[in-house]
């Protein structure tokens, strides 16, 4: 996007007062989407992000400007803006910054570029609303949408280093409302990742449509979720974001480095059962959080946060690594050029255990199955998080029984993390629509589990004997 | 700011649009110079300063709709953009609701005091003495704070342009600033975080440094020792900023964007009777100095005042042009742009202090906090994670956490039974203190 000397000129001109560390990021992205309400399509968007990003740090304080008029005058500017940060280090002097260009391996299946085919999405779209209908006659509306994205990033770091990186994302969501005069009842699923829309030819659009049609009905037919504590079983797959909330953000290094979050100095410590392993990992195959290369142009890595229920590590950005001493993970990301990169998931996910999932549910004699989540959020310091039960159900005595609402589930990080009874042998990963936000900077990510026990939680729903 | 400049931008890409077959087109256009400094201790952790374009423009070709956002003002790349939108409108399906306003903003009645020149004089360095200074007020507050997750100063000095194809042009120029801290006290093993923060667009409407250190503080040493409550149902006094965020949620059901689809429990029930008598809530788009506040909104409608509910009744959805057209109804001046959005969104304060109104709660809880937030607005359904105090005798009794407060909003509105006096212009949906009838705790 920008010419190998330029970016040289602004690294130098970046640490012009001093500073240890400059980095400058080019993006290009493109977005188009198409969205679907009343049966018909309602609107087609177009969206183009351009513009550079520069980053001076020194010790542990950086300094951070964009610019999105891209000539050199403007971008020698933020330059200037962000080397503010050291403007009270010595004096140094502006020297250009050699650049090699580094190389990464593609985790992403995209279609080579080429022009989007738009005539696509309508199709999708249309089947989508089609067999929403066809699937129960309480529904009401479906709205849908489809967006495709290539993000074009190049990253420049005064260590010499230039890289490249060029992701898809497509996302495929649908939304249903059911209702029979009385209640409504809604159901979502969104689907794509790191891939071209051929992914939905094996992923129908049809059948993501049904799902979300069936789960509109069931919380049509739900009723009051119970309030109090009692015993919760988490689906596979997106049940993922117990991990994401729980744990995962606990273990940013941001907070650990700042000592503000309650998983901080513990490492090596018991922080869960011992039935809990959990990783992260930029290096999943077409995942929605997967990066070749994370923000700062460092590869992405296969990351073992908890193991056996010990903390092993954190997830690390440059600066909070270097400040730590330890090495980035590739877990540096940012929203787009207009943010500096913060510490970041990816794709959060616990393996395997040995339980069978009937077992579990078999062993339960009150309690609630959150089949999925719809969201969720956590309060870093004490560590107290919440999720949201996107599609839910009452156990009785061993058997999954009526649907519930969609309560909140509250818990503490590792309490409810040590209060895990059983893992089941069924992991999955959750169909990819996730989206994280931290500090108002939102990011596509990736959520996995096997059906998990956990022996006691507050259910936050309204029915009290 | 530069309201020209705003104003140029944008009809390039008016221009560009009906060069390349739009047969009507509308452009928004932003620049903004946004500043944030954040200290931690005496370390200044962030400073950031750049000035962003954002320009948004939708096109109509017989009844279909495509839209552009853009931040590519190249001659070459902001035409290519714009002839990609225009391609795109090909595919959308004609609809009989779609198109510019019937009416626009007059040019006066401009000046609603959104723009404070000080803000956009203040000198750097001050700036970011502020952030630090923070950081010593909130250890200065109480010995107990052993860090902070930072303290921030922000602020924003911008001009918003809107001009359509019928020869509307109009721009208007805006300043923010904000102060917020989120000290971290050490309660045994526990740590406690108390976020809070000011917003105002005129700097001498910002609460000081003083007393935004201080209420941080306070919310988190206010909390230690706390417990989880027993599951009950009991009355509850939602603080603020807590009532604020259920009002977020009850915007998102009065919202013509999501009536029109099926998803907000109000669907069909404009004239009923929702809430208690105490339920007034306005959405007020020229309250002077308002963060909500514009001449016009996101498609050049004058902003205007809409009673929402009056002593409980749905008087009215709120709408942009298009949801207005298709429900059968006017718009309200609510459009965003893209879509329905609030502008100063609140309930009208009743008369007594929050203090006085838990004198009068012989028992219930106090919500000074939540996490979470609604996924859908169909059902209408509320929960969320919530910390606070539980109130005995008129009294705050003792310090309550990682509980859950539910309920079905057509309950909680009718249950409204007092509304506290506290209401602050602090942000674009904004509510007094209130207290619910009863409500499920849900806790041990």
């Amino acid at each position: 996007m920008l010419d190998q000397d330029l970016l040289s000129r602004l690294l130098g001109r970046a640490l012009q007062h001093g500073g240890e560390f400059a980095d400058v990021f080019c993006e290009r992205r493109r977005t188009l989407s198409y969205r679907l309400q009343d049966g018909h399509i309602h609107e087609a968007s177009y969206g183009v992000t351009l513009g550079v990003g520069i980053r001076v740090v020194i010790g542990e304080s950086a300094g951070y400007a964009f610019s999105d008029d891209l000539s050199a005058r403007a971008l020698l500017e933020a330059a200037d803006a962000a080397s503010l940060i050291s403007r009270n280090a010595p004096a140094g002097e502006a020297h250009a910054v050699d650049l090699s260009v580094d190389h990464v391996a593609s985790l992403y299946n995209s279609e080579p570029p080429g022009e989007f085919d738009p005539t696509r999405y309508v199709g999708m779209l249309e089947s989508a609303d089609a067999a929403a209908r066809r699937y129960d006659p309480h529904v009401i509306a479906v709205n849908a949408h489809v967006s495709d994205e290539m993000q074009e990033v190049w990253i420049a770091t005064s260590d010499g280093r230039l890289v490249e990186d060029r992701r898809p994302l497509v996302t495929l969501g649908v939304q249903v409302v059911a209702s029979d005069k009385k209640e409504r009842g809604s159901g979502y699923v969104g689907d794509g990742g790191r891939v071209s829309l051929a992914y939905f030819d094996r992923e129908t659009p049809a059948a993501l449509a049904a799902e979300a049609a069936r789960i509109a009905t069931v919380n049509l037919a739900a009723v009051p979720a119970p309030a109090g504590e009692m015993e919760m079983i988490v689906g596979a797959g997106g049940g993922g974001v117990l991990l994401h909330e729980a744990v995962g953000h606990g273990l940013e290094s941001d907070f650990n480095r700042r000592g503000t979050s309650l998983y901080s100095g513990r490492i090596g410590e018991r922080v869960a059962s011992e039935l809990v392993t959990i990783y992260d990992d930029g290096n999943l195959r077409e995942e929605r959080g997967s990066l070749n290369v994370d923000d700062e142009g460092v590869p992405g890595q296969h990351k073992v946060l908890v193991e056996n229920g010990v903390l092993l590590g954190y997830m690390q950005d440059r600066l909070n690594a270097h400040l730590m001493g330890a090495e980035s993970t590739g877990s540096g990301r940012r929203q787009s050029f207009r943010f500096a990169p913060q510490p970041r998931m990816c794709n959060t996910y616990m393996p395997n255990g040995d339980a069978d999932v009937d077992e579990i549910v078999a062993s339960t004699q009150r309690g609630i199955f959150a089949k999925s989540f719809a969201g969720g959020q956590v309060e870093i310091a004490k560590g107290d998080f919440v999720f949201m039960v996107g599609e839910g159900y009452l156990i009785e005595n061993g058997k999954i029984t009526t649907p519930v609402r969609n309560a909140t589930i509250i818990g503490n990080g590792p309490e409810a993390m040590m209060k895990v009874v059983a893992v089941g042998n069924d992991a999955r990963l959750a169909r990819r629509h996730y989206t994280c936000g931290k500090g108002g900077q939102y990011v596509p990510v990736g959520v996995g589990m096997p059906t998990v026990k956990i022996a006691s939680i507050t259910v936050g729903g309204t029915q009290h004997e | 700011m530069n309201d020209a400049a705003a104003l140029d931008l944008a009809g390039r890409a008016l221009t560009l649009a009906r060069e390349t077959g739009a047969q009507a087109a509308e452009v928004s256009v932003s620049i903004v110079r946004r500043f944030h400094a954040e200290a931690r201790e005496n370390v200044v952790a962030r400073l950031e300063g750049s000035t962003g374009k954002g320009l948004f423009l939708r096109v109509f070709r017989d009844g279909r709709k495509a839209t552009l956002s853009t931040s590519d003002f190249s001659d070459e790349g902001l035409r290519d953009a714009v002839v990609r939108a225009v391609a795109h409108a090909d595919l959308v399906s004609p609809d009989e609701f779609a198109g510019l306003p019937d009416e626009v903003a007059p040019a006066t009645g401009m000046d609603l005091d959104l723009h404070d020149p000080r803000i956009a004089d203040r000198d750097g360095t001050e700036k970011v003495d502020e952030a630090l200074s923070l950081e010593r007020l909130i250890r200065a507050a109480d010995a107990r704070v052993v860090n902070s997750s930072g303290s921030h100063y922000t602020d924003a000095v911008a001009v918003t342009a809107m001009a359509n194809s019928t020869g509307f042009a109009a721009a208007y120029p805006w300043t923010r600033a904000g102060r917020s801290t989120g000290p971290i006290a050490l309660d045994g093993e526990v740590k406690r975080i108390g976020q809070y923060g000011t917003a105002a667009r005129r700097f001498e409407d910002l609460e000081t440094s003083e007393s935004v250190a201080v209420t941080a503080v306070q919310r988190a040493v206010n909390l230690f020792g706390a417990r989880k409550p027993p599951t009950m149902r009991v009355p509850v006094i939602f603080e603020r900023d807590v009532a604020a965020a259920l009002l977020d949620d009850l915007f998102a059901a009065v919202s013509g964007a999501n009536v029109a689809v099926g998803n907000s429990w109000l669907s069909g029930r404009v004239g009923n009777r929702i809430g208690s008598d105490l339920v007034t809530i306005v959405d007020d788009g020229r309250v002077p100095g308002g963060l909500g506040s514009a001449p016009f909104d996101g498609e050049g409608v004058a902003t205007r005042r809409t009673p929402v509910f009056e002593r409980g009744v749905l008087r009215s959805f709120l709408y942009d042009t298009y949801y207005a057209r298709k429900l059968g109804a006017a718009t309200t001046g609510n459009s965003t742009g893209g879509g329905v959005g609030p502008s100063n969104f609140y309930l009208e304060p009743g008369s007594m202090s929050l203090a006085e109104l838990i004198a009068a709660t012989p028992q219930g809880v106090l919500v000074m906090d939540t996490i979470g937030f609604a996924t859908e607005h169909a059902s209408g359904t509320y929960s969320r994670g919530a910390r606070g105090f539980f109130i005995e005798g008129g009294e705050l009794a003792y310090p309550i956490d990682e509980f859950t407060v539910a309920g079905q909003y057509t309950d909680m509105l009718a249950g409204v039974d007092a509304v506290a006096n506290d209401l602050r212009f602090d942000a674009s949906v904004i509510s007094p203190s209130f207290r619910i009838a009863e409500m499920t705790v849900s806790g041990n």
